[in-house]
């Protein structure tokens, strides 16, 4: 119980922190008249400006805080997340793919392709004929991942050449994973469609549990093992797919979050773990967008390049803690 | 021997391709006339001496200096996946590159190259440490996921360099995905020899390297000192890599994809399979290059993407085919 006000607390002091602090910082009680009667000199930087943003990265962060978590658990792997694994990459490339070639879709709807197609070009390349993927080694899976990643960089770089100027230093921001100019709309967006997935989850939070007592077990007590797992990946590549529709991919957030999260609550039931991470999503992304806004006077940088620059040190720390327990 | 035929002649039709082919066809027989007997009033031979023949030169050098590191760093690695490019190399040298050209601010492009030694000299350093190539424990997870992380960390710090210093982006784009488009900019002399000084140095190491593959106690009983043979391979790598991606930026897949095909042509044993790995890399660096000059004429699509879209795929399948021994 107290952990749990721990992490409600963190979240609330981080957005309160993103709302206050900017190229611009503001007073408290600015940002109130602000932000409540919408006057005062600070209207139009929290209202129009910090609040969207705000909003877009607290729904965005949480979205892939639970795809990670759904990810790692559904392979048993702390390495096995939708970015690492090339999912994010996929969704950016429909997306890029769609703005070269003039597709008027809408986003969320061609980011979501984009990832199914990854995660299923990941699923065929990497199973074994005879047994499927749920047989294949995590660690496999990773690997074809990262490939069916590098590959969507490739053909990234490549229409990245098809495009005019101004248009290619857009999108060049949009691929780094971005948070400006946002407006309500976004915000709106990824709550409503991270909201829906929930909802979605929630009923399967009982299938994770059991998943997690071993498939022997799982299926002894009544769970059809295929089903849960197809479900439960769908619902996860929905969780990225939303979140890289408003935000860009943005990187190693669905990799630190389970974990980061984890760590707050000290849970170990499932869908605790789960609400873990996806308080743990929002918390970094929002940090991670004030630094990349904030830290460089004059100079607003993308905030998947902050993600960067705090998730490869991350990973490669958490690489070298399972090879000293010997897992990897 | 006929292996060896196959092998010069697909060299020699790549060199031929990438001298007549172009926006400006060029007949062979021209191009030899140009070559011979040069007549500067004629645009035909001052495209052959001015544009291509650098070019062919810079692509020659820099693609056989890929395919020789990448052999060494898979012998060295015991790792099929090793490549300059996967594991953080190539990123060493364009961050050190980005770095400099913010420092020195607009150099001339011969102190950049230089700089792309020292880059990726530490990278690969780091990255066969951080993988547990010290310890004599690395896997190819290991190496890859270390490598993977290393290179998204500096290529964070690129983009993040790009964004805050406008001017220095018309630099750094080309180190991003390399290209042999500026070839006739860059110090051809000073890195042929740098390639050649490690491909020497790797060429004279092999007999020790492959004491090493049967692991560092029997290696140690045939007289070979471990770590002076690994520091040694590593400053071939550096050499041959640093040349690389002085004349053409990084270009990534190359050493991933030209042993394999080597190992199949030429048997197992390292030397020939250095020469043949350098003959590969130079015809499929150079044919590629030719391909991304004709495939959208008059605009160009970089060689580093076009060697990256048959890299990823090639990166999958090697990666599949790893059993869950190698990979766990």
């Amino acid at each position: 119980m107290m952990r749990t006000l721990v992490l409600l607390a963190l979240l609330l002091v981080a957005t309160a922190l993103a709302l206050l602090l900017g190229q611009v910082p503001l007073s408290v009680g600015a940002l109130w008249q602000g932000l409540a009667f919408g006057d005062g000199p600070a209207a139009l930087t929290v209202r129009v400006l910090r609040a969207p943003r705000v909003m877009t990265a607290l729904g965005a962060g949480a979205s892939l805080g639970l795809a990670g978590a759904i990810f790692q658990s559904l392979f048993k792997n702390p390495l096995a997340s939708p970015d690492v694994m090339g999912f994010t990459a996929g969704s950016g490339l429909a997306i890029l793919a769609a703005i070269t070639a003039g597709l008027a879709l809408p986003l969320p709807v061609i980011a979501a392709v984009g990832g199914v197609a990854a995660a299923l070009l990941v699923a065929f390349a990497a199973g074994r004929p005879d047994e499927g993927i749920t047989a294949t080694p995590a660690l496999t899976v990773v690997l074809v991942g990262l490939g069916v990643g590098f590959t969507a960089t490739a053909i990234n770089g490549f229409l990245m050449t098809r495009l005019s100027g101004p248009e290619a230093a857009e999108a060049q921001r949009w691929l780094a994973g971005s948070l400006s100019a946002r407006d309500f709309g976004h915000g709106v967006e990824i709550m409503a469609i991270g909201g829906a997935l929930a909802l979605c989850l929630v009923p399967q939070v009982r299938a994770l549990r059991l998943l997690e007592l071993g498939p022997d077990l799982a299926m002894g007590l009544g769970l059809s093992l295929a089903r849960a797992r197809y479900g439960l990946a769908a619902t996860g590549i929905g969780f990225a797919a939303a979140a890289v529709a408003v935000a860009g991919p943005i990187a190693f957030v669905a990799l630190m979050a389970p974990p980061v999260g984890a760590r707050l609550l000290r849970a170990s039931d499932p869908g605790a773990r789960l609400a873990a991470a996806a308080g743990a999503g929002a918390i970094i992304t929002v940090l991670a967008d004030l630094a990349a806004r904030a830290l460089v006077p004059g100079l607003v940088l993308p905030i998947g390049i902050m993600t960067g620059i705090l998730g490869a040190p991350y990973l490669l720390w958490r690489l070298s803690r399972e090879m000293e327990r010997g897992d990897l | 021997m006929r292996r060896w035929g196959a092998l010069v002649l697909l060299l020699v039709v790549a060199m031929a391709a990438s001298l007549c082919l172009g926006v400006r066809p060029v007949s062979l027989s021209e191009a030899w006339q140009a070559m011979v007997a040069p007549d500067w009033s004629d645009p035909a031979h001052v495209t052959i001496l001015s544009i291509r023949l650098p070019r062919l030169l810079a692509g020659l050098v820099c693609g056989a200096a890929l395919g020789a590191a990448g052999m060494a760093m898979q012998a060295l690695t015991r790792n099929p996946l090793a490549d300059p490019g996967i594991l953080g190399v190539n990123a060493g040298a364009a961050f050190a590159v980005t770095f400099g050209s913010l420092l020195l601010g607009r150099a001339d492009s011969g102190v950049l190259a230089v700089l792309a030694f020292p880059g990726a000299a530490v990278a690969s350093v780091v990255v066969f440490g951080l993988g547990g190539g010290l310890r004599g424990d690395a896997t190819p997870v290991r190496l890859t996921l270390a490598g993977a992380a290393f290179a998204a960390l500096l290529l964070s710090l690129i983009s993040a360099v790009v964004m805050m210093r406008g001017d220095t982006l018309e630099v750094v784009r080309f180190w991003i995905v390399g290209s042999l488009a500026e070839a006739a900019a860059r110090p051809l002399t000073a890195m042929t020899l740098a390639a050649l000084a490690g491909g020497l140095l790797a060429l004279a190491l092999a007999p020790r390297l492959e004491a090493l593959a049967l692991g560092a106690a029997l290696a140690r009983g045939l007289g070979t000192r471990p770590g002076s043979t690994q520091a040694g391979v590593l400053v071939a790598v550096t050499l041959l890599v640093g040349a690389a991606v002085a004349l053409a930026g990084p270009i990534a897949f190359l050493g991933l994809m030209a042993p394999p095909i080597a190992r199949r042509l030429v048997g197992g044993a390292l030397r020939p399979g250095l020469l043949a790995a350098a003959v590969i890399g130079a015809s499929m660096l150079l044919l590629a290059d030719t391909l991304g000059r004709l495939v959208f004429a008059p605009a160009e699509i970089r060689a580093g993407v076009m060697t990256a879209l048959l890299g990823g795929p090639a990166f999958v399948l090697i990666a599949r085919r790893l059993g869950p021994g190698a990979s766990a």
